[in-house]
């Protein structure tokens, strides 16, 4: 079932389209990632969604009706830019964003110290967010976002600023909602997460979308290499788009040569090995390098959005 | 919008303002100043009456006229405050023939003669005893001024510096209070030598010295006269005689000049702490918004909440901390004035005369609360635009000085009973209008005044909270751009732009 549905979406500020044309949807159980360097209009989107800002053009549609407050109890949100009341005690600051959200105190008040228990912050419920180290607060925050078990969970950039700790029970808390059935859609830049987590992505370049799929079809739409060493010419083989030779090192005899292999996109590493093994041509390594996210990301966002 | 979400917002903002000491320091000051007030009035206070002793060396009888003019004074003065107090507790009923039953007036020195000569101020006393009913406060009789006693021996003989000497011996040695504070010496030689000399241990006060110089001045005068051949006896007629002047102001607590100070009392104090509470807990409201801004918590309060609800919890916030300060204080000033009782039970009680009316219960009710919105509106729009206390307090300055100054104008041409184009039109211009009418209650306004400024300032409001209400909304999430004025005016047009 679609959570979200995000329909030839449009943003502009002044002269600006902060978002063009986009359109994609979510669906109940999935993680979506939301990837784009700085300016991208990921963060432009996601306060579309929750209604913040509202769309030039096109539709948004969160559990089947446009975005709108009353949507506000099956939405979590984690915004980029992060902060909280520093004189509220952490208990009271997930309590107060629960009841904002239509739960009842003592509801709120039980799922805010489970929340607190399991990141670990239990006895620290009573004390104020501005005598937390930031770590800490980073993690009421997102507490705030969990306590009312949203369907649709938004995080907007949220392994920023946090520890490899830190980022580590995120990462299960996003595993843990997506089990639960939430749409979880994070955004971010670096892509050691969204390998790890997201189950389809999308890729936004200057508010346009450069590519909507799963990591294997991101992967996919980059030309595959291979390595392999052989006395054979493989420059002619089907499949190749380009090869370049080279003496192999460590290996005797001068006839056996390194080959670096281009495949043409969509070609399949398999089917050139077996027309290989077919030829009877002689093979002393062989390996498929497959494109990374990363490498995706550069070849379809541009290197100058790449942030380590 | 959803009210449970304002509610939230406004119990929020109301527990960070109770939070804060300066809040607690603030709501205790009034109440502090109340409780000391009377006690240091009463402390500091000198009833004691000054001691003064003239050294006649001229046996001209300038001494004698002296003290029967000062005496004649204090009369006078004690026969109207005697006066006054018979008309406003009505107890007319006590010696209508009596001269303190009587409308206000000039007293002639027959009027004083008769007065002593019917058994004074005791004979009076015991007069209204007779029909002072319960609850009616007893007459207190005003200090003297100056008690008049014999020269010391030290004084007598003494000549010159060494009269000086002794002059001033006196005032530092005078462990029992005994001794004159005021010395006056006139020479042998008078009236033909009429330098008169003044020795004090303090500052004299100037209405001593003028009086002294009117007494001796007509002294003066009537020998001269008597020098070139007018009787004594039409010297003297010339020198005292005047008008009889009878003065016709209405009862204490019924209309006119000092009736309108009485009257005006509780409406100025209530435009006033509508203006203190209203910078207080203003600036507090400032406070949270600004922490919002910096604190970069605004996004995540928005994704649960509209901007408008965040707004109006704020207002409602601030509404009801004022709200409470108010009541604290009013109940501190109840308590006061029920446990002082007396003098300023006295004053309030015609004070309170003018707003005891269901229908003027209500229009301060009215004014008060919109008076607030209309402020606070602004302040929370400036909170929206502003990411540091510094930035907000550049907002702030021109605001409040453009609420502050013509209210202080406004409030001392209504204690001067002015009602002239200014006040007229500090009632009708929407950001003054609460300040005015309240200031006004006492003094007297027009129905037509009070109902049709009201409704303007009811639309005003209304209007404020449209553009308010957009600036807000689009100021929330403009963070680290510092907004100039054609901004600002470009987002109090612009229609809204977020959810």
């Amino acid at each position: 079932m679609s959570v979200l549905q995000i329909h030839h979406l449009a943003k502009r500020f002044d002269t600006v389209l902060a978002v063009d044309d986009l359109t994609f949807s979510v669906s109940s159980g999935e993680i979506f990632g939301f990837l784009g360097g700085n300016g991208a209009g990921k963060t432009t989107t996601l306060r579309m969604v929750l209604d913040i800002i509202r769309p030039t053009s096109g539709t948004i549609k969160v559990l089947g009706a446009a975005p709108d407050r009353r949507a506000t109890s099956a939405i979590g949100f984690l915004p980029e830019e992060r902060g909280l009341y520093s004189g509220m005690s952490a208990i009271d600051t997930i309590v107060y964003f629960g009841r904002l959200k239509g739960l009842r105190e003592p509801l709120a008040r039980s799922r805010g110290m489970e929340l607190l228990e399991r990141f670990d912050l239990a006895d620290r419920a009573k004390s104020q967010i501005g005598d937390m180290s930031k770590g800490m607060a980073q993690k009421v925050q997102l507490a705030t976002a969990l306590i009312n078990e949203p369907e649709l969970l938004m995080l907007d950039e949220p392994f920023s600023g946090l520890d490899p700790v830190n980022q580590g029970l995120l990462e299960n808390e996003i595993l843990r909602a997506a089990r639960r059935g939430a749409a979880v859609i994070f955004s971010t830049h670096v892509m050691q997460h969204a390998e790890r987590l997201c189950d389809r992505l999308l890729l936004l370049r200057r508010g346009r979308k450069r590519f909507e799929g799963t990591i294997t079809e991101a992967r996919a739409h980059l030309p595959a290499t291979l390595i392999a060493i052989t006395k054979t010419d493989l420059s002619a083989l089907p499949g190749v788009m380009s090869a370049v030779a080279a003496s192999a090192e460590g290996v005797e005899g001068e006839e056996w040569r390194e080959w670096s292999l281009t495949l043409a996109p969509g070609t399949d590493p398999g089917a050139v090995l077996e027309h290989c093994s077919s030829q009877g041509i002689a093979l002393r390594r062989w390996d498929h390098r497959q494109a990374s996210l990363h490498d995706v990301f550069v070849q379809l966002v541009g290197p100058e959005e790449v942030k380590p | 919008m959803n009210s449970a979400n304002i509610l939230l917002v406004a119990r929020r903002e109301m527990a960070q303002i109770l939070k804060m000491r300066s809040f607690w320091l603030t709501l205790l000051i009034l109440p502090v100043a109340l409780a000391l007030g009377p006690l240091l009035g009463e402390t500091l206070a000198d009833t004691d009456p000054t001691r003064v002793t003239v050294v006649d060396r001229s046996g001209a009888g300038a001494a004698n006229a002296l003290e029967a003019r000062f005496t004649a004074d204090e009369t006078r003065y004690l026969l109207r405050e005697l006066s006054r107090y018979a008309q406003r507790y009505d107890l007319q009923g006590a010696d209508r023939a009596a001269l303190w039953t009587q409308r206000d007036r000039w007293y002639t020195p027959q009027d004083l003669a008769a007065f002593e000569a019917s058994g004074g101020i005791e004979a009076a006393l015991a007069k209204i005893e007779t029909v002072r009913p319960d609850g009616v406060p007893r007459f207190e009789i005003p200090n003297h001024d100056y008690r008049f006693a014999p020269p010391p021996p030290a004084l007598l003989s003494a000549q010159g510096d060494a009269f000086a000497a002794a002059a001033r011996g006196l005032f530092a040695d005078d462990p029992d209070d005994t001794n004159p504070e005021i010395i006056v010496i006139i020479p042998e030689a008078y009236p033909a030598d009429g330098k008169i000399g003044i020795y004090s241990a303090d500052d004299v006060r100037g209405s001593f010295i003028s009086t002294l110089q009117e007494v001796l001045t007509a002294d003066l005068r009537t020998r001269l006269l008597a020098e070139d051949g007018v009787t004594g006896e039409r010297a003297t007629l010339v020198q005292t005689i005047a008008p009889t002047i009878t003065i016709d102001s209405p009862p204490p607590g019924g209309g006119a000049r000092e009736v309108l100070l009485v009257r005006s009392a509780v409406p100025i104090a209530l435009s006033y702490i509508l203006m203190m509470s209203l910078i207080l807990s203003g600036s507090w409201m400032l406070q949270g918004s600004v922490e919002e801004r910096s604190n970069k918590l605004i996004e995540s309060l928005l994704a649960c909440i509209s901007p408008e609800e965040l707004m109006y919890g704020k207002l409602l916030g601030g509404l009801v901390v004022g709200l409470m300060m108010l009541s604290v204080w009013v109940g501190c000033a109840g308590v006061a004035a029920y446990a002082t009782q007396g003098a300023i039970a006295d004053m309030i009680r015609p004070a309170l005369e003018p707003i005891s009316s269901p229908g003027i219960i209500v229009a301060i009710t009215f004014f008060f609360l919109a008076g607030y919105i209309m402020v606070s509106a602004i302040f929370v729009a400036i909170g929206s635009m502003a990411d540091s206390m510094s930035e907000a307090q550049g907002f702030m300055m021109p605001v409040l000085f453009a609420i502050l100054l013509p209210i202080t104008f406004l409030l001392q041409a209504v204690i001067a009973g002015n009602d002239g184009i200014m006040v007229q039109i500090f009632t009708w211009v929407p950001l003054w209008t609460p300040f005015a009418v309240l200031a006004r209650l006492g003094s007297g306004i027009e129905a037509w005044e009070l109902v049709g400024s009201g409704v303007v300032l009811g639309l005003a409001i209304v209007v404020e909270l449209v553009l308010v209400g957009r600036l807000f909304r689009a100021s929330l999430l403009a963070t680290g751009q510092k907004p100039t004025l054609a901004k600002v005016m470009q987002r109090l047009r612009r229609t809204p732009d977020a959810g």
